[in-house]
This record gives C-alpha cells, sequence and structure tokens, in this order.
C-alpha cells in the first residue's frame, strides 16, 4: 500500500502549547517523523526596548518575560546591573529577596503541574494548583501589591519592607503547603494513566540534555547534579542547608517528579528564611551614579538613586529561575542607559530540546514531554 | 592558571588577548581560530554554551560566547570581533547543539552571519523583516506590516498594501 507523509499544523493557537507557539509536524501515520518548531508570535522586543530605558526603568519589563515568575526575572536583571556597577545590599533585603524568589518557584511549579495535568486530560490539578497558587499571589499582594508583574526588587534591595502580619501568613501558606504537597503525590504520583503518559516518554540522554542547552529542573530530571545555586552561589544561599533535586530517569516521569521534590526543597528554605530573617535596622549610605534623588536609605534598600551611570565595562549574571538558567548580558557605555542588553532565557534554550526528544513518538506524547519542559512563550519570544 | 590563558598556551596564534568579563575569564580571539578553539573548549569540560551575544558598536560587531562547566563549576567567556562590513563568522552548531537556535537568533537581530550553521534563518521575526533591529543603525521609523499569506509564509509590506482586502 502506498503510503506518504503528512504535514500537520500545531498552533500557533492551541490549548496545549501554552502560548502562542507552533509546530510543524510531518507525520508517519501517527508517528512524528520531524517536528520544527516556529515562533515569534509574542516578540516584543524587550532587549531593543532595554537599550531605550534607564536602568532603573527597565525592571519592569523584565516581568513580562516571563510572566508566572516574575521575581526571579526582576532579581536576575538587577543582579546583574548590582555586579556591574559593585552596589551593596542590606542583609534583610538579601533575605527578602530568597524569599520571594523560592516562593515564586512554588508558583511557578504549581502552574506548571496545573497546565501539564490540564494538557493530558486531567482538570483536577489545575484547581488544586491554583487555589494554593491564589494564597501565594496573596501574599505577594501584601509585599508588593501586585499579583503577576511585581516590580519589586531593584538595585540596592527590594522597594518596601515586609508588611506587618506577612510572617504568619506566610508560616500559615507554609503549613499548609506541606499537606498539599501530599496530597498532590497521592493524586498524581502514583496514577496508573498518569505514569503510562508519561514514563520512558520523551527519554533523552544527560549529555544530549546538556549539549541542547537544556537546564533547571528539566536538566536535573537527567540524572544532572547541578544547582547555579550551588555551583555559583549567589544572595544568602550559602548560608541556606538545601539540596538540588535529581532524578535519573531521563523521561517525563523524572522532570515531573524534580518539580515536586524542589517545592519541597523551597518549603524548606523558606522556613528557614523566616527563622535568620535578620531584624529591621538602617543601612550605611552609599552613593552610586550621577543624581541625587530624594529619600533615605531604609533596612531593606540602600540608598539609591532613580538615573544612575554604572562604570564602563559588560556583565554576564545567571540564577537559577524556576525554568532553569535565566542569564542578563548588560553592556555599559557609562550613560543611563544600557548599551545593550542580552537576555538568556531557560525556555527558549530549554525548547531546543524538544524536536529531537519527540521524534519518534506520537502527538500525545508531544503534548506529555512538551508539558514537563515547562515553557514560558513570554520568555521563548522576548 | 584559568582557563582563558590555558587556551592562549594551547592556540597562541588565535588568541589576541586574555582578560576577564567583570570575575570571568575572557579570551579574545581571531575569527579563523574559533572552531578549533570551540573543540578544545568542549573537551576541556565546558559542556554549556550559556549564550551567544552579538553586540554592535558601531565600527564592528562583536560576538561573546558564555560557556559554564558543569563539572569543573567554572566559567570562559570567548569573544570574537568581526568587521562592520559584512560580519562573518564560524557555526558552533556542530559542537553545541543549542548553538543552532542561539546563532539563528543572532543572525536575525543582530545580522551577523553564521558559516556552516544548517539553517540559517530568522527565528523570531517573521521571514523577509527588513533590517535587524539591534543593530544601532536599524530606523524605527519606519513601519512594517506582516501578514500570513495563503501557502503559511509571512508577508511584509512597508505600506501596509497587504492589509488591504483584495
Amino acid at each position: 500500500m502506498k503510503t506518504e507523509e503528512l504535514l500537520i499544523n500545531m498552533g500557533p493557537v492551541h490549548p496545549s502549547t501554552h502560548g502562542v507557539l507552533r509546530f510543524k509536524l510531518t507525520m508517519d501515520g501517527e508517528i512524528i517523523k520531524k517536528c520544527e518548531i516556529v515562533m515569534g508570535y509574542l516578540h516584543r522586543g524587550t532587549e531593543k526596548l532595554g537599550e531605550m530605558k534607564t536602568y532603573m526603568q527597565f525592571i519592569p519589563y523584565t516581568d513580562r518575560l516571563d510572566y508566572i515568575s516574575a521575581f526571579p526575572n526582576n532579581y536576575a536583571y538587577v543582579k546583574a546591573v548590582e555586579e556591574l556597577a559593585g552596589i551593596e545590599v542590606p542583609l534583610r533585603a538579601e533575605y527578602i529577596r530568597v524569599l520571594t524568589l523560592e516562593l515564586n518557584r512554588i508558583v511557578n511549579h504549581l502552574v506548571m503541574l496545573g497546565s501539564l495535568l490540564l494538557d493530558l486530560g486531567a482538570s483536577t490539578m489545575i484547581m488544586y494548583g491554583f487555589r494554593e497558587r491564589e494564597n501565594a499571589l496573596q501574599l505577594f499582594e501584601m509585599l508588593c501589591g501586585a499579583r503577576m508583574t511585581f516590580n519589586y526588587i531593584k538595585p540596592g534591595g527590594v522597594r518596601e519592607d515586609l508588611p506587618d502580619g506577612f510572617i504568619p501568613k506566610l508560616n500559615e501558606f507554609i503549613k499548609d503547603m506541606e499537606k498539599r504537597i501530599d496530597d498532590y503525590e497521592q493524586l498524581i504520583s502514583g496514577n496508573e494513566i498518569f505514569m503510562g503518559r508519561m514514563k520512558n516518554i520523551g527519554v533523552m540522554s544527560a549529555e544530549d540534555a546538556i549539549n541542547y542547552g537544556m537546564s533547571g529542573p528539566s536538566l536535573r530530571g537527567h540524572g544532572v547534579n547541578y544547582d547555579i545555586r550551588k555551583i555559583e552561589p549567589y544572595s544568602v544561599y550559602p548560608d541556606l542547608d538545601f539540596k538540588a533535586c535529581v532524578r535519573h530517569e531521563c523521561d517525563s516521569f523524572a522532570r515531573y517528579m524534580v518539580r515536586i521534590d524542589e517545592m519541597r526543597e523551597s518549603l524548606h528554605i523558606l522556613r528557614q528564611v523566616v527563622d535568620a530573617m535578620p531584624p529591621a535596622k538602617p543601612v550605611s549610605q552609599a552613593k552610586y551614579g550621577i543624581a541625587p534623588m530624594t529619600g533615605a536609605p531604609t533596612a531593606v534598600s540602600t540608598y539609591f538613586p532613580r538615573i544612575f551611570t554604572p562604570p564602563v565595562g559588560e556583565v554576564y549574571s545567571r540564577i537559577e529561575a524556576p525554568k532553569g538558567e535565566l542569564g542578563f548580558y548588560i553592556v555599559s557605555d557609562g550613560s543611563i542607559k544600557p548599551y545593550r542588553i542580552k537576555i538568556r532565557s531557560p525556555s527558549f534554550c530549554n525548547l531546543t530540546a524538544i524536536p529531537k526528544m519527540v521524534e519518534g513518538l506520537m502527538i500525545p506524547d508531544l503534548i506529555a514531554a512538551f508539558g514537563t519542559i515547562d515553557v514560558v512563550l513570554g520568555d521563548v519570544d522576548r | 592558571m584559568n582557563p582563558a590563558e590555558e587556551i592562549k598556551q594551547l592556540f597562541p596564534d588565535s588568541v589576541v588577548s586574555v582578560g576577564h568579563q567583570t570575575n570571568k575569564p575572557l579570551a579574545i580571539i581571531k575569527k579563523e581560530g574559533l572552531l578549533k578553539i570551540a573543540e578544545k573548549v568542549k573537551e576541556m569540560g565546558f559542556d554549556n554554551l550559556s549564550v551567544i551575544t552579538g553586540i554592535d558598536y558601531g565600527d564592528r560587531f562583536e560576538v561573546v560566547y558564555n560557556f559554564l562547566s558543569y563539572t569543573k563549576k567554572q566559567n570562559l567567556v570567548l569573544k570574537v570581533v568581526l568587521g562592520h562590513e559584512n560580519p562573518e563568522v564560524d557555526s558552533l552548531a556542530s559542537v553545541w547543539k543549542v548553538a543552532d537556535w542561539l546563532e539563528r537568533e543572532t543572525y536575525d537581530l543582530v545580522g551577523i552571519k553564521f558559516r556552516g550553521h544548517p539553517n540559517l534563518k530568522r527565528i523570531l521575526l517573521p521571514d523577509g523583516w527588513i533590517g535587524h533591529p539591534l543593530r544601532k543603525d536599524y530606523d524605527m521609523s519606519v513601519d512594517q506590516f506582516v501578514t500570513v499569506g495563503e501557502d503559511g509564509e509571512d508577508i511584509v509590506s512597508t505600506d501596509g498594501s497587504n492589509l488591504l482586502r483584495r
């Protein structure tokens, strides 16, 4: 019988592409022969915009890259600016930053679990995930008044100190979340249908995964014991006790399990941060850049002008964002605006592995593998 | 000894200078030696190519490669300086698969060509887009309108004529 290959178009508007992404699939029957990814539907030219804004003005734009987890975006950019200009940060601010980063990691993984299960046809988890996410978002709202795009972390510290009643509410969240993660595991991990969809699907060796630029939890599911918080420590992570969560099965299920482990690990970090949070006391008045501005240094922020000029130079600074290695490359020519900003987004580089990963699988497996890579299109297209 | 100096010792002819990019060892190399240095860099344990950045300095282009070694926990930065007319450099897609997309992005936005790349075409912007936005001489006053043609290809115009219904 004569057969021929079929070109199937999946996306750009498809419920399981988590945004606007298009797969061009060359199919042989039900088997994917070749997968080509077309992107750019959400390209907003963030890097170009960065060249036209001052250093402070660019912070809100970073929120809109990976809008599920905006704190890490804020922090990655601010960390690069701080490294470039050699800015000191009060210890209390560093603790608050880690608090927000880890809280955001939990939020990100909740969304990822919810949407993964929804893609696979199980609608319960997204309800549960968003229920807990709501509690975390309320904490964010207490902190900075925004629920998704925060603009909270700034060079020299954070915008405001913790509000009254934040820590008790956070403790409540931590206590609640511990139980919930056990619930999720009971609901999902042992489910036979789920295991059938996930185990031995989207398999890739560790060498290949690194070669294709995967990073973060997706890479740790391939048995690579690395965590940028460990190998290139930043902020107060060296003082905290935590481990990199690694799984060795190299399949979709392993990548899913890493997320569950990481949520537990984040809770462990949060508990330490609450205990070790230094008391609020005023900090030294260091001066940066050109323009003197009003406002005194507070307990969580050094004195920092709205317009400042870092020294000429270039820096690449990376952090362990919930999705992987998030880096900002900033070139300064000594003026009030960056000369060039390059964003190394985890989603973009993780997505590189998908065409190789899904070769020889079926379309439902593509959805499962794609869900465990955890991509946000705002981060891919920038 | 830091890895940048190690490379200088191994390839004295291809390395222009060594230094630091803030806190990371940096080697500025000639573009002719990039591919063989890259292969050596990978042998040295720099398994992860983090990012490729193209920068337009008006009179020259720079392409910067940031590496991270998961095993040795070390950083390395390679930099290639290119002339402003027709910038072209060897592709690293044969050594690191992630370079495929990173180079396409650099080509798309900065307009640097990568010799030997398997599929060098635009990745974020539509095919047929005029100019490379991250170049400093990119004309932002010209509007460009994009529609999708009948067989799925992108149609770009500067006067919006493709938006009109036929």
